[in-house]
């Protein structure tokens, strides 16, 4: 569906996009996860013909859409990081509008007010909607086509938890309906739950990209084992168990990173039991979408 | 068509829900004829004019004649300083001196002066009595070249000719002129909320956003045009006697020359707010340099140079010329020119330098 070959886009001296690679199948959602500011928006705006790139190889549904941007618009559905809608239309009448710019146009406009939530408010100003009836409007505005390619720009970024639940669960349903998506999100939960392959985007290229768990595999991350803190069972003594390679501790607990977790837990039993201390809340831990980014930028992801 | 047609409602729905919008288009406009209607209604003929023939000629006779059947009180005096002295004692509002060899100028075809002495303390009696009189004077100069005979035929309508005639045309130049230029705003708006951005992800053609938004405005210009004649013909009774054509013709011009200009403020605004202080920086000059509300020759020569660049000046001198026989400032040609190069360069330059996103 869409194939990205070494592309390059910059705003005078900054890099937004810096040589970034990756093909999207049809059917699945693909998420691009990244920081503000990573060149996941300049990246989606070139795939939907909004930008031209500098250089590199762009084809969406087998368009070049450096040369040709306007052959695919009619096939592609777009929700922007902001919904823009005209604020004095109504849901309905904004959603006939858009409808009426394709040839080809899809679900009737009842059908999508419904689908998305919608029917109490189809008639109120787009200006008089919360932020999740705004983003829910902005993904129907997307879907008026039936486009076999669906991108969104953060649908979810500023919106409460139920209203983020909401829209997963609508996102799913696309996918279900073998819809493709292509996604960009800064929230690790987010790309989790919805995303079968996941790029790891920051200063416009590309750091991994695969499925959480082949993420997590590659990374070669150590499991950790934590327990609550215990006055007989000092670090020099732990740093000597099997497996451990590393110590970390937090407000109340330690944390002991390990390649080897049943060598290290039967050590630490043992070591308990010897020095009359048994670890207390001991869990074992897999490492996160979360370690890896914080692995491979050095820094946590922040709203 | 169809999304030309779908995007045209939608804009169209979008300014009817807007009340600001609104109110400077249709409201602000009406308050105006009103005001200045019931300010200035009937004040036309309470204005007396002092009369000096220094010349005696047939010619300068005609004239009177003119004078006579237009109803204007008239006191006619022998000396010039007798008729001045009229005015300091507010006997009269205004002198007219036809002067010695005006009759024989006449003859000749060659270019001769009446003088209007006005009392520079009556503003607004003064503008009204200088637009009568340049009327009468203008279409009796005219037959000046013909047969005497053929002046008596010409279509004098100075019993209409109050001051509301010549302020509602201005007024519908004035609120052309205000859709023009605000139609910058919701332009940029637009923008700003990203519609714009929306809009280019969709097969929609630029041609087509250009265009719904140009004939919305049309439509709303021909609103404006109902509203605002219906109203100085229903309540003031303003005769429209020009070529409907004409009319039209100057009013979708003149329409889209302002949106020109209005689209220029949208090229160069990056915010909404700037768009907003753009609009009035251009458009309060306009206001007060177009000849609307102050007479163009009582002003300084360097404002007068502006005023005879600023499109208002022509479209509202060439609405007056068309719907009532106004004075000409400009002939209609020149009107229709100078709009046409404002409507061309604007245009090119805000194509040029619009930025959609």
């Amino acid at each position: 569906m869409i194939r990205v070959a070494d592309l390059h886009k910059s705003y005078g001296d900054v890099r937004a996009v810096d040589g970034v690679s990756f093909a999207v199948a049809r059917g699945e959602i693909f998420g691009l996860l990244g920081p503000n500011g990573a060149g996941k928006t300049t990246t989606v705006e070139m795939l939907e013909g909004l930008r031209t790139p500098d250089g590199g190889e762009l084809s969406v549904l087998g368009v070049d859409v450096a040369r040709r941007p306007d052959a695919i618009k009619p096939r592609i559905g777009v929700a922007l990081q902001t919904a823009a809608l005209y604020p004095k239309l109504t849901v309905v009448e904004v959603l006939e509008l858009f409808r009426s710019f394709y040839p080809l146009p899809g679900p009737a406009t009842s059908e999508l007010v419904e689908a998305l939530g919608l029917t109490e408010r189809r008639d109120a100003r787009t200006e008089e909607l919360s932020g999740g009836q705004r983003q829910r409007l902005a993904v129907a505005l997307a879907l008026v086509n039936d486009p076999e390619l669906v991108f969104l720009d953060e649908p979810t970024t500023g919106l409460d938890p139920a209203a983020r639940r909401a829209l997963w669960d609508l996102i799913a349903r696309l996918r279900d309906r073998g819809r493709t998506v292509l996604l960009t999100t800064h929230y690790m939960d987010e790309a989790e739950i919805l995303c079968n392959r996941i790029a790891i985007m920051d200063h416009g290229r590309i750091l991994q990209l695969g499925t959480v768990d082949e993420l997590v595999a590659r990374q070669s991350l150590q499991r950790s084992v934590r327990f609550d803190r215990e006055e007989a069972l000092p670090d020099a003594a732990l740093a000597e168990l099997a497996g451990v390679v590393r110590i970390s501790h937090d407000e109340t607990s330690v944390i002991l990173y390990t390649t080897d977790v049943p060598a290290t837990i039967g050590g630490l039993l043992a070591l308990g039991a010897e020095r009359g201390a048994e670890p207390r809340n001991l869990l074992v831990r897999r490492p996160t979408l979360e370690d890896v980014f914080l692995e491979l930028t050095g820094r946590a992801i922040r709203d | 068509m169809r999304p030309l047609i779908r995007l045209t409602i939608a804009n169209l729905r979008s300014f009817l829900r807007s009340r600001l919008a609104m109110f400077w288009t249709l409201a602000f406009p009406l308050i105006f004829i009103f005001l200045f209607g019931f300010i200035f209604q009937g004040s036309q003929f309470d204005v007396k004019l002092g009369w000096v023939d220094e010349d005696g000629s047939a010619a300068s006779a005609t004239l009177e004649q003119a004078f006579e059947r237009s109803g204007v009180a008239k006191l006619t005096e022998d000396s010039r300083s007798d008729a001045l002295a009229l005015m300091r004692n507010g006997k009269v509002e205004a002198v007219v001196v036809v002067p010695h060899g005006y009759g024989a100028a006449v003859e000749a075809g060659a270019h001769v002066d009446v003088t209007l002495y006005t009392d520079a303390a009556q503003q607004q009696a003064s503008q009204s009595v200088r637009q009568v009189v340049g009327n009468i004077v203008g279409v009796v100069a005219l037959g000046g070249r013909q047969p005497i005979v053929a002046v008596a035929e010409q279509p004098v309508q100075t019993n209409d000719l109050n001051f509301i005639s010549y302020f509602v045309p201005s007024m519908l130049g004035l609120s052309l002129m205000q859709s023009g230029l605000f139609a910058a705003i919701p332009l940029v708006a637009d923008r700003e909320k990203l519609i714009l951005k929306r809009l280019a992800a969709t097969p929609l053609r630029r041609w087509q956003l250009v265009g719904s938004n140009v004939l919305m405005r049309l439509l709303l210009a021909l609103a404006q045009a109902v509203v605002i004649v219906g109203v100085g013909v229903a309540f003031f009774g303003v005769r429209v006697t020009g070529n409907l054509a004409v009319i039209g013709g100057f009013i979708v011009l003149g329409s889209v020359t302002f949106l020109a200009i209005g689209y220029l403020v949208a090229s160069f605004a990056r915010t909404e707010d700037e768009a907003n202080g753009m609009v009035s920086v251009l458009q309060f000059p306009m206001m007060f340099l177009s000849g609307t509300f102050f007479v163009l020759d009582q002003m300084p020569d360097f404002m007068q140079g502006i005023a005879r660049v600023i499109p208002l000046t022509y479209l509202s001198d060439a609405l007056r010329q068309a719907m009532v026989d106004g004075t000409a400032i400009s002939p209609l040609w020149l009107c229709g020119v100078v709009l046409a190069g404002w409507l061309v360069v604007c245009f090119g330059i805000a194509a040029r330098n619009f930025r959609w996103q």
